[in-house]
């Protein structure tokens, strides 16, 4: 393994997205979406919302587009230079398929994380401007969980990209998944949740404690475990949001959460490199 | 050979010294005959040199694809120093031979080996010695072609100096600072042709390198290919323009329906399948007397008049004998061609079905 390498595809990487100017489109909506939060989120109030509220409205929707993005970034970066006919010459010229899962990770993730801290960062610094209260600290914090989100998704889209044949059927394999994580999952996992529910015990004040399978499963979709971890996570949030609909149970923590995102990047790097070792190109 | 200008230290005299990038030369000013050490800057020329006699050994390559084999026991090599064409119609198996050599695609089984070493478990120390230029070429389309060289070159661990020159080599000097998405087939044709020369391997895979060129191209291409084989790299070829191929290769391997049926010079090989050369003489006037007289000689197979014409297929020995028969019958030979039997010939035995 060359770091030289590494680094040189990693720069490329960069430079070919930067060049491409739709990821400069995409921060510039970041920061506009997060705004848009921050001044009309609250149903009831108007005008700049703090911090918490800002990033508790900022969750759902930031996992929506991350996760879109994550996935253009990354779903045809290896079966797309293939089909293409870029990868037989940066292969010829001896970088091996290690060095270059690992120089497209490394680049395409400064990419996305770059784009996240520009996007929210820009709005961060414009809502810090007008209210009062903003704990800074909360706020890089969410960022650093958001990038960490997104490399989730960008290293499942890397897998990807080595698993298809195509790069069509990568495409369409990327947009199931977000499918599946964002609107599927969530409705059968509830729907499940419904059919265990005593309806006639349920008053408008009740809260409903949920069996724990619901909240294992749960751990198996990312962006459940996302929310939750910044709901975990990020002090404002708690407060703002209160217990919530469904209260979480005492034995999700930010260390298992967080170890969940980690294990789900390491997991789909590996896959992407033992595929790509064995595809012919 | 780099020219680099400096100067004495204590007299200020300035004094020119040449040598290669990296190289540190002692010299002694002229005037106030001061001595130093001074090394020629830039990066010391790291390219690689074959150290075994077969360049490229392919032995036994076996791939198949749903249980279809695409080539079957292929075996062949190339010498240091040749060319070596590797010919074949379409889906002959070529581009997956190439590929394999490469290690792109892993093969079922048999063994590939570049310069002594097996690419399959030691590919990176392998590709050392090779520049590629696939059928496909391909770079990245948002970046210059500057651009592109530059993230190949330090792939390659190239100097960047060396990228500008072979784009000027190449003929793309005023398209540098193009992207490269804007540029026309031919020019990506060149440009790939510039990314395999990068860090002067020693020998070279070129995968189909003129097709789609214009004339002009196709002209550049096969000079660079006589250019590098004067500079001493091994050349590994492949055409499906057998006329090119004949001109400029040593040896030839035919491939056809993914098992090699020839391997050898294109002149030993027209030997093998008995082709014979064609003559076709003009005469001054053209007597049944002469016909009959070349006719009844041995090892004269064909011969057929047309006006004062005689085309004749003989044996290349009979050529002298022939002319002779025709001069003591009296006629006077006023134009002579002769045609040796072409690669395309040879191509179409071996591939028939």
């Amino acid at each position: 393994m060359q770091t030289s390498i590494i680094y040189s595809i990693a720069k490329k990487e960069i430079m070919d997205n930067v060049r491409n100017k739709w990821i400069i489109l995409v921060a510039a909506m970041f920061a506009i979406l997060t705004l848009v939060v921050s001044y009309f989120g609250s149903l009831g109030t108007s005008g700049w919302q703090n911090l918490g509220n800002t990033i508790s409205g900022m969750t759902e929707l930031g996992s929506f587009l991350i996760s879109i993005v994550a996935f253009m970034l990354g779903y045809a970066t290896i079966i797309g230079e293939i089909e293409r006919g870029s990868m037989s010459a940066m292969l010829s010229l001896s970088a091996n398929r290690f060095e270059i899962v690992v120089g497209k990770w490394l680049g395409l993730g400064a990419v996305l994380c770059f784009t996240i801290l520009v996007g929210y960062g820009f709005a961060g610094l414009l809502i810090a401007l007008n209210v009062s209260n903003v704990d800074i600290l909360e706020y890089l914090a969410f960022i650093g969980l958001t990038m960490l989100f997104g490399l989730v998704f960008l290293t499942v889209a890397i897998c990807f990209s080595t698993i298809f044949a195509k790069r069509s059927t990568a495409l369409g394999g990327a947009i199931f998944l977000w499918f599946l994580f964002n609107i599927i999952l969530p409705i059968v996992f509830v729907g499940l949740l419904m059919t265990t529910i005593d309806f006639s015990e349920i008053t408008m004040t009740s809260t409903i404690t949920a069996p724990d399978w619901y909240f294992v499963l749960n751990l198996f979709n990312p962006i459940s475990v996302y929310s939750t971890l910044i709901t975990l996570a990020i002090g404002p949030v708690q407060t703002s949001t209160g217990s919530g609909f469904i209260p979480n149970p005492s034995w999700y923590s930010t260390g298992l959460l967080l170890t969940i995102l980690v294990v789900w990047i390491i997991v789909f790097f590996i896959l992407s490199v033992w595929r790509f070792q064995r595809k012919d190109i | 050979m780099v020219s680099q200008t400096v100067k004495c230290p204590s007299c200020k005299t300035i004094m020119i010294i040449t040598g290669e990038p990296g190289e540190k030369t002692s010299i002694t000013c002229p005037s106030c005959e001061q001595k130093g050490v001074f090394t020629i800057p830039g990066e010391k020329s790291t390219a690689p040199t074959l150290s075994q006699q077969t360049a490229i050994e392919v032995s036994g390559l076996r791939k198949t694809y749903n249980h279809v084999p695409a080539v079957d026991n292929v075996s062949f090599s190339v010498n240091k120093g040749e060319i070596f064409g590797f010919l074949g119609p379409n889906g002959a198996g070529k581009t997956t031979t190439i590929k394999s050599i490469l290690d792109l695609i892993h093969a079922d089984a048999g063994s590939i080996t570049i310069n002594g070493i097996d690419v399959r478990t030691r590919g990176k120390e392998a590709k050392k010695y090779v520049g590629y230029m696939p059928e496909k070429v391909a770079f990245y389309d948002n970046l210059t072609a500057i651009q592109n060289m530059n993230f190949y070159a330090e792939i390659k661990h190239a100097s960047k100096q060396e990228c500008v020159s072979l784009i000027n080599e190449l003929g793309l000097g005023d398209t540098g600072k193009k992207r490269v998405g804007k540029f026309s087939k031919g020019m990506l044709q060149r440009l790939g042709m510039a990314r395999a020369l990068l860090g002067s391997p020693p020998i070279l895979i070129l995968d189909e390198p003129s097709g789609g060129l214009d004339p002009r191209g196709v002209v550049l291409i096969r000079d660079k290919i006589l250019e590098m084989k004067k500079k001493g790299t091994t050349i590994f070829v492949s055409s499906h323009i057998l006329s090119e191929i004949q001109e400029i290769c040593d040896r030839v391997g035919i491939i056809n329906k993914g098992v090699l049926v020839a391997q050898d010079s294109v002149e030993s090989l027209s030997k093998k399948l008995n082709l014979k050369p064609q003559m076709s003489i003009t005469l001054d006037k053209l007597s049944p007397a002469v016909e009959d007289a070349v006719r009844n000689l041995p090892g004269v197979e064909h011969v057929v008049s047309k006006g004062n014409t005689l085309e004749i297929i003989c044996d290349g020995a009979m050529k002298a004998k022939v002319i002779l028969a025709i001069t003591n019958a009296g006629a006077n030979i006023q134009n002579l061609q002769t045609k040796e039997p072409s690669l395309e010939e040879v191509f179409m035995r071996y591939t028939e079905a």
